[in-house]
């Protein structure tokens, strides 16, 4: 078979060796891993429409990958097969100020789409966590959210159009730069989270804001997450929609302040950090209601908000830091991406606390408040397989509860090999076995991704 | 931990795979191959402790790494990669592994005699002054290549001794696979030179200070810099115009130290300073590695290239004698490439008009 791939590309874009095929067997998430029989660095549409047409032939997997830094298992090859780095395809092919869109190659970063609509005053809103290593593929096909998912939506409020290779080696071009289209099913927003499964995604059109001239930002420690919780429903039903409204529960406080110094108050039950932008006067107005609003709140213990641009880096690196901060306690750290109704953020907070507990392992929880999306962090451990096990069930009753509470499995992270065993809790059998003919359709012969989405 | 580990279990375990160091590593951004990437090489240190591959399969990537450590600085997990990749290095680079111009690097600057016959002919006339409580460290082959450096810190900072019997500080080694030779000799330099040691190189600052602890040691821009010497300073004209000055980051010193504002200062006091983009990227002359893989080290420095012509630059300024060599070697045309203390040593040689 490798004969055959170098003789179709060249031995220059595949890789069989046995140190290409270790790095290539894991991506950002713990635990999972998969030897790939081979490794291709596509550099064209062209490239990407061989590969899959050859995986049919010889009826081996596809495993398109990015940048590999999901935290689904979604770019793990756990059927080997041949992994699809579309990395090289990363140039951005152009930015449109007066159609605020940008036409992109899939492994461009987010962060330089960013910086490259920033140069013209417009920005590219979803802004995930790893976006200084995510690309645009990956984000697409996981629906990447952010920090300002509430205020500015996720990543599929900002696709276009897409080309994308089918499962058969076909290619399409869907949607377009068009504002309004319904010509035909929106197989755009269907191939938005589609982890790999129904085509790899070979260039993006995607839309573009004006970017906003001021931010503000503010702190607010109270007694609970609870009572942080009612302050967000209230600055909500105010009728504002923020930026920014983060979280951090007294496990992630401590060990943010363990780590980075920054003065945080240790012995608050939550940490909240508020903001907004847009021009001056409504980024002012709106920061200095919603400060005004926590104060209102029962169980407040004090409200500062930034005065200067260093303030509020400040602030934000409280919430930047959480994850690595919590990550050091342990040697395994397992981020969960559940996701609830803002009316039930203080119940299924109090419930993740209960779950600590019960398995007696640390759980940090930080999250967006703002729209309901929870990063319970689990850290344990490896060496020690008790703790492990603890940690496992521990995260099945995440999950559960979440469907309890009317939510989600995960907001914003992904389904991939990591929580597919979830899926059918959430979905329900009908629309499993919809989803399966769905992928069916793209991908008859089940080389893409296989025991992700649609398996 | 067994004895028989090629890396510290503890090392291996700090990162979490985020892949944050994938944007800002050299070789990646050259092959947008994940096993040439930060989070690459260290999935592969892990197979190698789990013997799941062996060192010689390793040992292409081991050497394709700058080990310049601007992974360590956007690390979120704070991983400890220049220490992981010098284990790995102690590992692999043994026997007819080891490069043989490293080879031939490491025996000269691991004797003693020939250390100083590299700056026989240039410091010969330099003598111990004083009993100083700083002394000056003399780069073992930046004092055959660049014996300028070490007279303009002399002359810069003049209460400062030098001991003309001094050795190799062990960074070279620890980075080409002598771990503890590369300490034993930082130890030893550490009791030859009994104060705070000055050093005009950011690589060997590092190392120094990595083996010795950060208060005994000082590069010469943050010694001159924390001794508030900054209003010193004088500007320099070139045909009644402030001259333009660019810098070239010391990898070890802005991501080991954390030292990159202080050179800057002092630049900026001197003459109309001008960020060069990519400026606290490598130049890929990473110790011994232009020597090692010229051809690699030319492919990261191509990129500065571009941008350095474009800036008209009167001066580039390095920190470090690698970066001097490298820099010096591969821009033939434009501006001078020089020592930032040669530079101050010309600002403070400006006499006041009378």
């Amino acid at each position: 078979m490798v004969n055959e791939l170098i003789a179709l590309l060249g031995a220059e874009k595949v890789k069989v060796d046995a140190v290409s095929l270790e790095t290539y067997s894991k991506d950002a998430t713990p635990e999972f891993q998969g030897q790939p029989d081979a490794v291709v660095l596509a550099e064209s549409t062209d490239d990407v429409v061989k590969v899959i047409k050859f995986a049919n032939e010889k009826n081996v997997p596809v495993i398109a990958r990015g940048a590999g830094s999901n935290l689904c298992a979604a770019t793990v090859p756990t059927s080997g097969g041949i992994v699809l780095a579309l990395s090289k395809m990363n140039k951005i092919l152009e930015v449109s100020k007066s159609e605020m869109l940008a036409v992109v190659q899939p492994a461009v970063n987010t962060l330089e789409l960013d910086l490259a609509a920033a140069q013209i005053d417009l920005m590219y809103p979803p802004d995930p966590g790893s976006r200084n290593v995510s690309t645009i593929g990956g984000n697409i096909s996981t629906c990447a959210g952010g920090l300002r998912g509430l205020k500015y939506g996720v990543t599929r409020n900002y696709v276009l159009g897409l080309e994308i290779v089918l499962g058969t080696g076909e290619v399409i071009k869907t949607g377009g730069r068009l504002v309004k289209d319904v010509a035909g099913y929106d197989l755009t927003r269907l191939f938005v989270g589609s982890e790999g499964t129904l085509g790899v995604i070979t260039e993006a059109t995607v839309s573009l804001r004006p970017r906003p001239q001021f931010s503000k930002y503010g702190v607010s420690y109270f007694d609970s997450l609870e009572n942080a919780a009612l302050a967000v429903e209230e600055i909500v039903a105010s009728g504002i929609l923020p930026a920014t409204l983060e979280f951090l529960d007294n496990v992630c406080i401590n060990s943010v302040e363990d780590y980075a110094n920054l003065g945080l108050n240790r012995t608050a039950g939550a940490l909240l950090l508020f903001g907004d932008d847009g021009d001056e006067h409504t980024a002012e107005l709106n920061t200095a209601q919603m400060a005004r609003i926590c104060q209102e709140t029962q169980g407040n213990i004090s409200v500062t908000r930034a005065k200067d641009i260093a303030e509020a880096d400040a602030l934000l690196e409280a919430r930047r830091c959480s994850l690595p901060s919590l990550a050091r306690l342990k040697s395994l750290s397992i981020l969960e991406d559940i996701s609830v109704s803002r009316p039930m953020l203080p119940l299924a907070v109090k419930k993740i606390e209960e779950i600590a507990k019960k398995y007696k392992i640390v759980i940090g929880t930080f999250g967006h408040a703002g729209d309901g999306n929870l990063h319970p962090t689990i850290v344990v451990d490896k060496n020690q397989p008790e703790e492990v096990a603890a940690a496992h069930s521990a995260l099945a009753e995440i999950f559960n509860l979440a469907i309890e509470l009317g939510g989600t499995i995960t907001g914003e992270h992904g389904v991939g090999a990591a929580k597919l065993p979830y899926l059918e809790a959430r979905l329900g059998k009908t629309q499993m076995e919809v989803l399966r003919r769905v992928k069916k359709t793209f991908d008859p012969n089940g080389i893409l991704n296989p025991g992700k989405l649609g398996s | 931990m067994s004895d028989d580990n090629v890396f510290s279990q503890n090392l291996l375990d700090r990162c979490i795979s985020c892949g944050y160091c994938l944007p800002v590593c050299p070789t990646y951004q050259i092959t947008k191959d994940e096993s040439s990437s930060p989070r690459g090489r260290i999935n592969i240190m892990r197979a190698v402790q789990k013997g799941e591959l062996s060192l010689f399969e390793s040992l292409e990537e081991s050497s394709y790494c700058l080990g310049c450590r601007a992974c360590e600085v956007v690390c979120p997990a704070g991983v400890e990669y220049g220490h992981m990749l010098e284990e790995w290095r102690d590992a692999a680079w043994q026997g007819k592994n080891r490069p043989k111009i490293v080879k031939l690097l490491l025996f000269v600057a691991s004797n003693k005699f020939l250390v100083r016959m590299l700056g026989f002919f240039n410091l010969r006339n330099f003598k111990k002054r004083n009993n100083s409580e700083v002394d000056l460290m003399m780069g073992c082959f930046e004092r055959g290549l660049f014996p300028a450096v070490s007279k303009s810190t002399l002359d810069v900072f003049k209460e400062v001794s030098l001991e003309p019997n001094q050795g190799c500080c062990g960074a070279l080694h620890a980075h080409n696979g002598e771990l503890e030779k590369g300490k034993e000799l930082a130890r030893e330099l550490g009791r030859r030179l009994p104060g705070t040691i000055l050093t005009t190189s950011g690589g060997c600052a590092a190392h120094l200070s990595d083996v010795l602890g950060k208060d005994r040691v000082k590069e010469v821009s943050q010694f001159f810099y924390q001794k508030e010497l900054l209003d010193t300073l004088k500007p320099i004209f070139k045909n009644d115009k402030k001259i333009r000055i660019g810098l070239q980051d010391s990898c070890h010193l802005r991501n080991g130290l954390g030292v990159f504002k202080e050179p800057r200062e002092i630049l900026k006091r001197i003459g109309e300073y001008q960020e060069v983009p990519f400026a606290s990227e490598c130049c890929g002359a990473a110790g011994s590695y232009s020597l090692v893989r010229p051809k690699d080290s030319k492919k990261v420095v191509e990129k500065k290239k571009i941008e350095i012509a474009k800036l008209n630059l009167d001066y580039l300024v390095t920190v470090n004698p690698g970066c001097q060599r490298q820099m010096k070697t591969n821009i033939k045309k434009g501006p001078k490439v020089i020592s930032i203390v040669e530079l101050m040593q010309m600002s403070l040689n400006i006499k006041d008009p009378q």
